[in-house]
C-alpha cells in the first residue's frame, strides 16, 4: 500500500549540506501497524514528513495506494492529505478555538462534506476512543491523553489509507501513552486502519506488527513481531542496545 | 446543530484568537491616522501659504513626512508579518489536513486585507478629526488670523496611496508566507528565530565612521557643488546621506550582538543578550526605524526653542525698544503725533533719535544660471540695492564715533558679526539711481551696532563721498531711520497702534517684501527682461494681512518694536510652531508604537524561554531583570542614538552656517537640550508602560 524506494533528503544549513536520509527503502501493507525507531538525528521525523509531503525530498519514490506522490500538483496533494492520509502530531495540533467534536470533524469540513455520515462517524470514533463525554469541551479543558485521542479520531474521520503519527506519546505520561497506543490498536483492529508511527518509546513500538530501525539515514533492520508483545519488547530493547554499541547484549 | 462549514470554523477561530488580530488592526489604524493627520496638516492651504515653497521649513516638513511614511509602512508591514506568524500554526495545520493552498490563500489574504482595510479606513476617517483637535488645542493658546482652520481633502489621496502601497506589501508578504513548500516551516513559523550572524567586533566603530562620513558628505555636498563646481547639486547627491543609515544600522547591530562594554566575556545579561541576538534581524530593523523617527522628531521640535530663543535674544539685545524706517516720500506720523499717541497709552518717549540714509545701486558678480543646472558669474555694474548712512548721520543716530576715509565703505553688523555673511564686502562701485552718477569704493571694515544688524543690511560712507553720491537723489531713494525708547514700562497696545498707524500711512509703492530689489528690477528692465520679483515666484505681502507671519517677517519697512516682537512671537510663528510640533508628535508616536510592538513580540516569542527559566529555578527578580534588559535596549539605544545624533547634527548645522556658534545659538542649543529631556521622559514613560505589558504577557 505504501512503497518508499531509495529516498534521499538533505538539509542545507549555511554552506553545509547535511544528508539525513540516504536511500531509505521499505513498504507497508494494508492494515499494518508499523513503528520507526532510531536514535536522535537518525532521520525518523524527516522520513515521516517526506511521506506526508510536508517537506520536499531530493530523490527517490513514494507511492501510496498506487499513486506516486512526488508527481502530484499542489491541488492533488491537498486531496491526498485530506482523503488518503491522517496525521497525528506529537503536540496534538488541535485548534484551541474549536471543540473536540469540531476538531475531529475538521478534515471533513475541509473536504466540504460533513453530512450525516460524518456526524455518525464522529460519534463512532468518540465512542471508540472513549471521549464522547468531552466532545463539547475545548482542547485547553482536557488532558493530554484525551487530546491525543481526539487527534487520532481526527486522523481517522476521512477513513484514510494511512495514518502517520509523529511521536504521538512523546508528550504524554505512561498511562496516557497506553491509552493512545490502545487507540491505534483499536483503529487497526476495528477499522482496519494502517498506522505508521515514529517513536522513541520501545514500549509503544512493541505493540506494532513491525518496527523499522533507522540509523544515520539508512534502514538498519526491520523487526517483525512473531511472539508475545513482552518478548517483542525485549527483542527491541536488545536490538537498540546493539545498535548503540552496548557489548553486553545477550549476556543479560 | 449549526451547520459545520469552513467559513463557520474560520469565524469561530477568529473569535477565539481576536487578540492576535488586535495588534495588526491597531497598527494599521495608527499608521493611517498618523499619515492622514500629517498630510491633512501638510496639505492644508493655511500651512502651504505660510511655509514658503522651496523654503527650508517646507523641505524639512516634507523630509520628515517621507520619514514618517517610511516608519509607518515598516510598522504596518511588521505587524502584518506578526499576524501571519500567529496564524502560522493554524494555517500549517489546515494545509496538513488537506486544505488546498489556493483556498487558504484566498481566505487568509481576504482576511488580512479586509482587516487592514477596515482599520485603515477608520484611521483615515479619524485622521482629519485628530489634526482638527490638535489645531483647535493650539488655537486655544494662539490668536492668529493665519490659524484659520482649513483642510484640503485632496490630502486623502496620500492616505490612499499609503494604503495601496502597504496593502500591496502585506499581500506580497502573505504570498511568500503561503508559498513555502515546507509545511513544517509554516507550522513552526511562530518559533522561528532570526539570528544575526557574523557581526564582527569592528562593526560598531565602522558604523560611527560611516555615520560621520554620511553627515559630512551629505551636508558638505551643497557647498562643494555650488562653490567648486558652480552647479546646483543634482538629485542623486542625496544618496551621499546613505552612509548615515548604513552606519546607524551597523551601530545598532553591534549594540544588540556585542554591546559596548569593555568586558566581553561576562555572563551578566547573557540570557537577554542571546535572546536579542536570536531575534536580531527584526529587532535591529525596528530599532533603526525608531532611531530615525526619534531623530526626525528631534529635528522638528528643535525648531521651536531655536526660533524662540534667537528671536527673543535678538529683540532683547537691541538698545532701542522702537526702531523703524520709512521712505521719505511717505507721510508717516511725526514725532509730535507719536508722542501724543504714547501719552494716550500712558507712555513718555525718550532717547528719540533720527537720521537719514540713502538707497544706492551697487555693482557685483551676478549669478547666471545655465540650462544644465550649472551657473557662472558675470560682472554687472548694477546688481543690488543697498542702504548707506553718512558717517556723521550714523554717529548722530547711534552715538558711535566712526571715522571712514574717502573711497571706503563699512558694513554694520552686531557684536558677534552674526549677519556678516549677508553683508557684502566686494562692492567696488556705487550708483545714484536718479542721476546715474557713480562712485568707486573699497570695503573697509565692520562696524558693530546691534540695532542695525539683521536681514536688512546697512553700510556707512565717508561724509564727503555720501554728499557727492547722494546729490540729486529723489525722496523715493532716501529713507529716515527712527530710534526711541519708552520712559518706564513699555506698552504693547502703544506698539500695536503705532505699528498699525505706520502701515496705514504707507502707500502701496512700499507694499513690498524686503528682498524686492528696485536696482535689480531696473537692471532687468534695461536688459528687456522681466524682474523675477514681479513674477508669481515672488511671495507677495499685503497691508490687508498685516498680522500674517509673511508680512511681519518679510515687509521691507517692518518696524522692530520689542514689545510687539515679544507679545506676537507665538502668533507670528503660529503655523510654523504648530506644524513642527505636530511633526514631532507624529514621529514620536510612530516610534513609540514600533517600540511597543517590538517589545510585545519579544515577550510573545520568548514566552517559552521564560517558562523554561522558571523551571530552572530563576527567581522573579532575575526574570524581571532579563525582561528589562531586552526592553530597555529596544527603547534606550534608539533614544540615545537618535537624540544625540540629531543634537550633534543640529550643532554641526549651526556651526556650518557661518563657521561658528553664536551666543543665541548656544542658548538655542540649551533649549534643544531641554527638549531632549522632555523626549527622554516620554520615551521612559512609554518604556515603563511597555514593560508592565510585557510582564503581563510573560505572567511575571
Amino acid at each position: 500500500m505504501l512503497y518508499v524506494n531509495n529516498l534521499h533528503k538533505s538539509y542545507r544549513v549555511g554552506m553545509n549540506n547535511y544528508e539525513v536520509l540516504k536511500g531509505v527503502t521499505f513498504s507497508v501493507s494494508q492494515g499494518e501497524f508499523i513503528a520507526v525507531m532510531g536514535p536522535s538525528g537518525s532521520g525518523k521525523s524527516t522520513l515521516l514528513n517526506c511521506i506526508s509531503c510536508y517537506i520536499p525530498f531530493d530523490e527517490g519514490k513514494i507511492t501510496l495506494g498506487g499513486q506516486e506522490l512526488s508527481d502530484l500538483t499542489e491541488e492533488k496533494l491537498a486531496r491526498v492529505r485530506n482523503e488518503k492520509l491522517g496525521f497525528v502530531f506529537q503536540d496534538f495540533m488541535l485548534l484551541d478555538g474549536l471543540t473536540v467534536r469540531e476538531n475531529i470533524l475538521l478534515p471533513r469540513i475541509i473536504k466540504g462534506r460533513v453530512g450525516k455520515e460524518g456526524e455518525s462517524l464522529a460519534d463512532q470514533l468518540l465512542k471508540l476512543f472513549s471521549i464522547q463525554h468531552i466532545q463539547d469541551k475545548f482542547p485547553a479543558d482536557i488532558s493530554g491523553g484525551e487530546r491525543q485521542r481526539t487527534a487520532i479520531a481526527r486522523a481517522l474521520i476521512n477513513s484514510p489509507l494511512l495514518i502517520l503519527a509523529d511521536e504521538p506519546t512523546g508528550n504524554l505520561d505512561s498511562k496516557s501513552s497506553r491509552t493512545v497506543i490502545n487507540a491505534f490498536c483499536e483503529a487497526r483492529d476495528t477499522l482496519g486502519a494502517t498506522v505508521f508511527m515514529v517513536t522513541h518509546d520501545s514500549f509503544s513500538a512493541s505493540f506494532c506488527d513491525r518496527v523499522i530501525l533507522l540509523a544515520d539515514g539508512v534502514v538498519r533492520e526491520v523487526l517483525e513481531r512473531k511472539s508475545e508483545r513482552a518478548k517483542f519488547h525485549d527483542d527491541l530493547l536488545n536490538k537498540i542496545k546493539e545498535m548503540s554499541g552496548d557489548e553486553n547484549v545477550g549476556n543479560a | 446543530m449549526k451547520m459545520l462549514e469552513m467559513h463557520n470554523i474560520c469565524r469561530k477561530l477568529r473569535k477565539y484568537n481576536w487578540k492576535n488580530y488586535i495588534l495588526y488592526m491597531i497598527c494599521s489604524f495608527m499608521a493611517l491616522l498618523l499619515i492622514t493627520a500629517y498630510s491633512a496638516m501638510m496639505f492644508s492651504p493655511t500651512v502651504l501659504t505660510v511655509l514658503p515653497e522651496g523654503g527650508d521649513s517646507r523641505k524639512q516638513m516634507i523630509a520628515v513626512f517621507v520619514l514618517s511614511c517610511f516608519g509607518c509602512i515598516v510598522f504596518t508591514v511588521y505587524a502584518a508579518s506578526l499576524f501571519y506568524r500567529t496564524k502560522a500554526r493554524e494555517t500549517g495545520l489546515f494545509i496538513a489536513l488537506g486544505t488546498p493552498r489556493r483556498t487558504l490563500k484566498k481566505s487568509l489574504l481576504t482576511e488580512v486585507l479586509l482587516m487592514g482595510g477596515c482599520s485603515s479606513i477608520a484611521g483615515t476617517a479619524l485622521g482629519i478629526p485628530f489634526a482638527f483637535c490638535i489645531w483647535k488645542i493650539f488655537q486655544l493658546f494662539v490668536k492668529s488670523s493665519e490659524m484659520t482652520l482649513y483642510f484640503d481633502l485632496r490630502c486623502l489621496f496620500v492616505s490612499l496611496i499609503f494604503l495601496i502601497v502597504s496593502s500591496f506589501l502585506i499581500f506580497l508578504l502573505g504570498l511568500r508566507f503561503l508559498k513555502r513548500a515546507n509545511v513544517m516551516d509554516i507550522i513552526n513559523e511562530a518559533h522561528k528565530s532570526e539570528p544575526v550572524r557574523n557581526v564582527k567586533s569592528w562593526y560598531g566603530y565602522a558604523g560611527i565612521l560611516l555615520l560621520l562620513a554620511g553627515a559630512v558628505l551629505g551636508y558638505g555636498k551643497s557647498n562643494f557643488f555650488i562653490q567648486v563646481l558652480h552647479q546646483y547639486p543634482p538629485a542623486w547627491t542625496n544618496l551621499l546621506y546613505a552612509p548615515i543609515f548604513i552606519g546607524l544600522y551597523m551601530i545598532l547591530l553591534h549594540t544588540v550582538v556585542h554591546g559596548w562594554g569593555l568586558k566581553k566575556k561576562t555572563y551578566k545579561g547573557l540570557i537577554a543578550r542571546s535572546m536579542m541576538k536570536f531575534q536580531g534581524k527584526q529587532t535591529v530593523n525596528n530599532m533603526l526605524v525608531i532611531t530615525v523617527l526619534i531623530a526626525g522628531g528631534c529635528f522638528a521640535i528643535f525648531y521651536l526653542p531655536m526660533i524662540w530663543i534667537s528671536s527673543s535674544m535678538e529683540s532683547s539685545s537691541r538698545t532701542n525698544s522702537y526702531i523703524y524706517h520709512y521712505r521719505q516720500d511717505q507721510e508717516l506720523p511725526t514725532r509730535q503725533e507719536i508722542e501724543e499717541l504714547a501719552g494716550k497709552h500712558g507712555l513718555t518717549i525718550k532717547d528719540w533719535s533720527s537720521a537719514p540714509f540713502i538707497n544706492l545701486g551697487t555693482d557685483g558678480q551676478e549669478m547666471i544660471e545655465e540650462e544644465n543646472g550649472k551657473f557662472h558669474y558675470e560682472y554687472t555694474s548694477l546688481l543690488n540695492e543697498a542702504n548707506f548712512f553718512s558717517e556723521s548721520n550714523f554717529e548722530k543716530l547711534t552715538g558711535l564715533s566712526v571715522d571712514i576715509p574717502s573711497g571706503i565703505y563699512c558694513a554694520v553688523t552686531n557684536k558677534e558679526e552674526m549677519h556678516s555673511s549677508t553683508l557684502r564686502s566686494n562692492i567696488t562701485k556705487l550708483t545714484n539711481m536718479v542721476t546715474e552718477k557713480e562712485l568707486e569704493v573699497v570695503f573697509g571694515d565692520y562696524i558693530h551696532y546691534d540695532d542695525l544688524s539683521g536681514i536688512i543690511s546697512y553700510y556707512v560712507l565717508d561724509d564727503q563721498d555720501y554728499a557727492q553720491i547722494s546729490q540729486g537723489l529723489t525722496h523715493e531713494w532716501q529713507e529716515t531711520m527712527i530710534f526711541f525708547n519708552p520712559e518706564g514700562a513699555d506698552s504693547f497696545s502703544f506698539a500695536d497702534e503705532l505699528f498699525n498707524r505706520i502701515v496705514d500711512s504707507t502707500d502701496s509703492g512700499c507694499e513690498i517684501p524686503e528682498y524686492y530689489d528696485r536696482v535689480a528690477k531696473i537692471a532687468a528692465n534695461k536688459n528687456q527682461e522681466i524682474y523675477w520679483g514681479d513674477t508669481e515666484d515672488m511671495t507677495g505681502i499685503s497691508f490687508d494681512q498685516r498680522d500674517s507671519s509673511e508680512f511681519r517677517l518679510y515687509w521691507k519697512y517692518m518696524p522692530l518694536f520689542r514689545s510687539l516682537d515679544q507679545q506676537d512671537f507665538v502668533n507670528t510663528f503660529a503655523v510654523f510652531l504648530m506644524m513642527f510640533l505636530f511633526i514631532a508628535i507624529i514621529c514620536m508616536m510612530a516610534a513609540m508604537i514600533i517600540g511597543y510592538t517590538r517589545c510585545i513580540t519579544i515577550s510573545i516569542n520568548n514566552r517559552y524561554v521564560f517558562e523554561d527559566l522558571k523551571r530552572l529555578g530563576a527567581s522573579p527578580r532575575f526574570l524581571l531583570k532579563e525582561v528589562k534588559r531586552q526592553a530597555s535596549k529596544v527603547f534606550s539605544v534608539p533614544a540615545a542614538v537618535g537624540l544625540s545624533i540629531m543634537y550633534l547634527l543640529y550643532g554641526m548645522i549651526m556651526f556650518a552656517n557661518d563657521g561658528r556658534i553664536t551666543s543665541s545659538e548656544i542658548y538655542g542649543l540649551l533649549g534643544c537640550l531641554a527638549m531632549l529631556a522632555v523626549f527622554a521622559a516620554i520615551i521612559w514613560l512609554v518604556y515603563r508602560f511597555t514593560l508592565k505589558k510585557m510582564f503581563r504577557v510573560l505572567n511575571l
